[in-house]
């Protein structure tokens, strides 16, 4: 098959979608396709066997100054980098949409040399993909969870009326319910996520198949001959998504039993004030570490001198870090929230699993974890085996190549 | 014996782009002033006003303009109410005590917002059913305005960056 994946963010470092796409299209390839991609800023790293097609933005949304590029200074004039721009103004995030467009103009002129079998979007879901489904071809799309739940997660954290609405504006929720109920196929990541794309977008159950995500076992393994750091414990993630639910975390550690260190493995954090003044008013100044941005051979080795791996989710799709120290056999508290008890399995077997929003049961998790250390090993080894059991990317390549065959043949 | 010219008495030229930003300053600015005085100011002068209605002209022209500016408001005022509403019915998990600082009076100023965006509309629609002119006048205006406002912001960042590294860095 001919295979067209789009993504209006590439680079694997920028967060899942940018993972999703390295590691299927290598899958593909490997199944013996033909994959191009269209990708936005940051681009992915070059994949063999994978043609990449390049689509700039200007990111007028999170590049407040000097936006003005000396060797293309009338750029901001033309019409949909001056639509991003005052969309961007207005508190709008118009990445997303201004992409679908691009990549529409983009398509028109591959198309002049290349023929699809399938066009598959990586969340993105922008109007201007129903325009390159005029051009006949199969379109699906992987929603890996609605944006509907950040909004709603944001909102439980005080704030006032002004930033409510820069977040009722940031989630373009109507584009993405309009564009959803078009296309071929709707791929999700598990089946929390379908329930909720039903439910956020109106997406008929039928129309949904789930695909689970894969784990690179190859990287992520328990490190041999390094030393565990006494009473400490990693938090991987965003701390600024407010669906990570960091701030149950802070408070559970206020509750422990052990006094534990935090580690903090979050590229951007602390870059605003959000997050120091929490730890603040929770007292815990000398008790957490940052790293800053790291490698993922360092991630893995402070996967090994860790204790702990803590996931105090609100809400997650599939939930990547948790299956992470999972595969590197390290143990994992964590909650119910979102699809996680589908990645993560049974309490007290391959994680210790509690409700969101629960420090005490947070906190209770940690201690039993680090008063109970052989437990804890066994309980690493078996969430490791179900990892490589279960998720693959081998598995979900093979999984979505029967899609683009029900699609394609429905589409005839 | 010939003398060098001193250094600071050449002026280099300026360079194309920044007189394209200057430009688009001077044609954005005019163009709103130009609106404003046509709209405001010249408008007794252009049509026959009975308390500021448009009677007097034919249907289709009426039409023709109050349909679109129409539309483009009502889809601005119904973006307001639509926030309003949000912020006013979403139903979320209340905040952890902890990290609760000041009372949150969103909801009630959602409410307002809501209100205000409906009586906007509804006068809106009846100044158009009126074929009154400032409902036709003040959307053109802002939404002009918008736009023009935006081209000048990037005029000035044309003529405002820097098109050719600082001296400190030529040498670095």
């Amino acid at each position: 098959m001919k295979i067209c994946l789009l993504s209006y963010r590439g680079n694997p470092y920028c967060g899942g979608q940018g993972i999703y796409l390295m590691y299927l299209a290598r899958e593909l390839v490997k199944l013996g396709h033909e994959v191009h991609t269209v990708v936005g800023p940051p681009y992915p790293f070059e994949m063999e066997g994978v043609t990449s097609h390049y689509i700039s933005n200007h990111n007028y949304f999170n590049v407040k100054k000097n936006y003005i590029k000396p060797h293309k200074p009338f750029a901001t004039l033309q019409p949909l980098n001056l639509y991003e721009f005052i969309a961007s103004k207005l508190g709008i995030f118009p990445e997303i949409e201004t992409f679908s467009f691009r990549a529409f103009l983009k398509m028109k002129e591959i198309l002049k040399t290349h023929r699809f079998d399938v066009i598959h979007d990586n969340q993105c879901l922008g109007y201007g993909f129903l325009m390159i489904k005029l051009f006949g071809i199969p379109f699906v799309s992987t929603i890996h969870h609605p944006l509907s739940i950040d909004r709603s997660t944001w909102f439980e954290y005080p704030s006032d009326f002004n930033l409510k609405i820069k977040r009722v504006l940031y989630y373009p929720l109507i584009m993405q319910a309009f564009v959803a109920n078009r296309l071929d196929r709707i791929i999700t990541v598990s089946h929390d996520s379908a329930v909720e794309i039903h439910r956020a977008f109106g997406v008929p159950g039928k129309k949904i198949s789930v695909v689970y995500n894969g784990m690179d076992s190859s990287i992520f393994y328990p490190k041999k001959n390094m030393k565990k750091k006494k009473n400490s414990i990693i938090f991987v993630g965003n701390v600024e998504d407010r669906k990570k639910g960091v701030i149950y975390l802070f408070k559970a550690m206020t509750m422990l039993k052990n006094k534990a260190t935090l580690t903090i493995v979050d590229g951007g954090a602390p870059n605003r004030n959000f997050i120091p003044r929490l730890i603040d008013k929770f007292g815990l100044n000398d008790r957490i570490i940052f790293t800053g941005k790291i490698t993922v051979e360092r991630l893995i080795e402070l996967y090994s001198q860790h204790e702990v791996a803590v996931f105090p989710s609100l809400y997650e799709g599939f939930g990547f870090p948790a299956a992470e120290a999972m595969a590197c056999e390290l143990p994992v508290v964590t909650t119910t929230g979102g699809a996680l008890p589908e990645v993560v399995g049974n309490h007290m077997d391959t994680a210790y699993v509690v409700e969101p929003r629960d420090p005490e049961g947070l906190a209770g998790g940690i201690d039993y974890m680090l008063d109970n250390p052989a437990f804890a090993r066994r309980m690493g080894q078996k969430a490791r085996k179900r990892i490589l059991s279960l998720f693959t990317w081998e598995n979900a390549a093979l999984e979505l190549e029967k899609i683009y065959r029900e699609v394609i043949i429905a589409h005839r | 014996m010939n003398t060098v010219p001193k250094l600071a008495s050449v002026r280099p030229p300026i360079p194309r782009a920044k007189i394209y930003g200057i430009l688009a300053i001077l044609v954005s600015a005019a163009l709103a002033a130009l609106f404003c005085y046509a709209v405001y100011f010249l408008k007794l002068d252009i049509y026959n006003f009975e308390d500021g209605s448009l009677q007097a002209m034919h249907s289709a022209t009426y039409y023709a303009l109050a349909v679109p500016i129409g539309l483009v408001t009502l889809f601005v005022i119904g973006t307001g109410f639509w926030i309003g509403w949000t912020i006013l019915t979403i139903k979320v998990v209340p905040p952890m005590p902890e990290i609760v600082d000041k009372k949150d009076h969103s909801k009630f100023k959602a409410f307002l917002l809501c209100l205000f965006t409906m009586a906007l509309a509804g006068l809106l629609l009846y100044g158009l059913y009126l074929r009154n002119f400032w409902a036709l006048a003040i959307p053109a205006t802002a939404i002009s305005l918008v736009v023009l406002g935006a081209v000048f912001w990037v005029g000035i960042a044309i003529i405002t960056t820097r098109s050719t590294l600082p001296e400190h860095k030529k040498e670095s």
